[in-house]
């Protein structure tokens, strides 16, 4: 490890003001350019190719918004300002702030941000599984260009994603969500609780107007695989289906079919399963109880 | 290098910094500040927590030029004209200080806490000081000590 340290030794720093001028000096540096905004990965990551540490916590990308459009988040808000957000203390968004808490120590929740957990792309990435559940995308800019990559594309591997070298993640954007929807997270640790998560499940459940159907799910999953995942097969067992007995204890084992962890497996397994139906339980009836107060957000 | 200016408990420095020096270093082997510690230098320990604008954040994980503009409180700024905050009162007479490392993390996450919620519940002080490590207390005295100056400060 110390090695590594003493090889880390960019020799450029620069703050720039504008998104624009962000892209250029992404552009210019390439794979030696590193963005920082909290660097609570990039300062422990210690990257020894990193020539310019480009800061990109000068570009206004600190805010959550929140209308008829759906919610935006900008890609620098820290952790702690997710947690603490009005528009995300309760309703389906909830979850977002309940996984941003699950980030690191109060320390590093003050520094760190939404944009930086994603983009570091650990196979067990806090806030990914909450967001691939509210059907996340990421808005990408570079120079002269912008596009919105679906979250569910932009992991390809462990620390690695789809995001090019001279593109900036200025945004996560998620969809509206329907007034029949339910939400709901769980996650286990190691041994303390600032150690890195066992296994975490987020699921999202959309129901029709009786609260018989369930018309969408998303069940997401991270530690388990070599990237942030979604159980595909587990979410086609749900659609179009009504909730009846042993649904969910059968949608839950496919779940676990669907992982491949690494290390522990068959525990993992095993509580991919287990949180899996306590979670997937819980959106339901939170979706069903949206309807049955009249759709008031819970 | 780069030339850059910090105010830290309320004074103003100035240090020539590289671009990958972290906050942590620029205080502790550049201005002298050895209440900073260097622990993991990976922000599990909490032991190099300063307040940035009122925020604990771990100094190591933060770059010298990127606290420019920013307040920077380091233990040593507790005190006031020479006496000592309650809180560092609190610790010497609760006995929340054996090696002492842990205590200036410790100290100001537990400023930073009083502020925003000058009468925590154990399990607030508990949470608040949850990224910071201490390897000889147990914690107990450190939480009665901070429980023990939110009394005093709201008596």
């Amino acid at each position: 490890m110390s090695k590594v340290k003493n090889l880390f030794r960019p020799a450029e720093y620069f703050k720039p003001t504008s998104v624009e001028e962000a892209v250029k000096l992404l552009a210019q540096y390439g794979e030696k350019g590193s963005p920082i905004a909290g660097g609570t990965d990039v300062l422990a990551m210690k990257n020894p190719g990193t020539e310019a540490l480009i800061d990109i916590t000068g570009l206004g990308l600190n805010y959550i918004e929140s209308d008829s459009q759906g919610l935006r988040i900008g890609a620098t808000t820290t952790l702690a300002d997710i947690e603490i957000s009005p528009i995300l203390s309760k309703g389906p968004y909830n979850i977002i702030a309940q996984a941003a808490h699950e980030v690191g120590t109060p320390l590093i929740r003050n520094l760190g941000t939404i944009g930086g957990n994603l983009c570091n792309a650990s196979p067990s990435a806090d806030t990914a599984p909450v967001l691939l559940a509210l059907g996340a995308k990421l808005k990408l800019v570079s120079t002269g260009k912008s596009r919105e990559v679906p979250l569910d594309e932009f992991f390809v591997g462990p620390f690695r994603t789809v995001k090019g070298h001279d593109e900036l993640l200025t945004e996560i954007v998620l969809p509206p969500l329907t007034l029949r929807t339910g939400t709901s997270y769980q996650w286990l640790t190691k041994i303390t609780t600032i150690d890195e998560t066992l296994v975490s499940v987020a699921i999202m459940v959309a129901m029709d107007d009786k609260g018989e159907v369930i018309k969408d799910a998303k069940i997401a999953l991270i530690s388990v695989a070599p990237t942030p995942m979604r159980a595909r097969q587990a979410e086609e067992m749900l659609r179009g289906k009504e909730v009846r007995d042993r649904l969910v204890e059968e949608v839950a084992r496919v779940v676990a079919d669907e992982t491949s962890p690494r290390s522990r497996p068959d525990y993992r397994r095993q509580m991919s399963a287990v949180l899996a139906e306590r979670v997937l339980k819980e959106a339901i009836s939170r979706a069903v109880s949206n309807i049955q107060s009249g759709g008031v957000p819970w | 290098m780069i030339n850059i200016r910090l105010n830290v408990n309320n004074e103003d420095y100035q240090a020539e910094v590289a671009a990958y020096h972290t906050l942590r270093d620029v205080l502790r082997d550049k201005l002298g500040f050895t209440d900073v510690k260097n622990g993991c230098s990976e922000g599990e320990c909490g032991s190099c927590a300063v307040l940035v604008d009122g925020k604990p954040v771990t100094s190591c994980l933060m770059l010298a030029a990127q606290a420019q503009g920013k307040r920077i409180t380091t233990a040593r700024g507790l005190a006031t004209d020479g006496k000592l905050h309650p809180l560092q009162e609190k610790f010497i007479e609760y006995e929340a200080v054996q090696c002492g490392y842990c205590t200036p993390g410790m100290l100001l996450v537990a400023k930073a806490l009083l502020d925003k919620n000058p009468n925590p519940t154990e399990e607030e002080v508990r949470t608040a000081i949850s990224g910071n490590i201490c390897r000889c207390t147990g914690y107990q005295q450190i939480v009665e000590a901070i429980l023990a100056a939110a009394a005093e400060t709201n008596m």
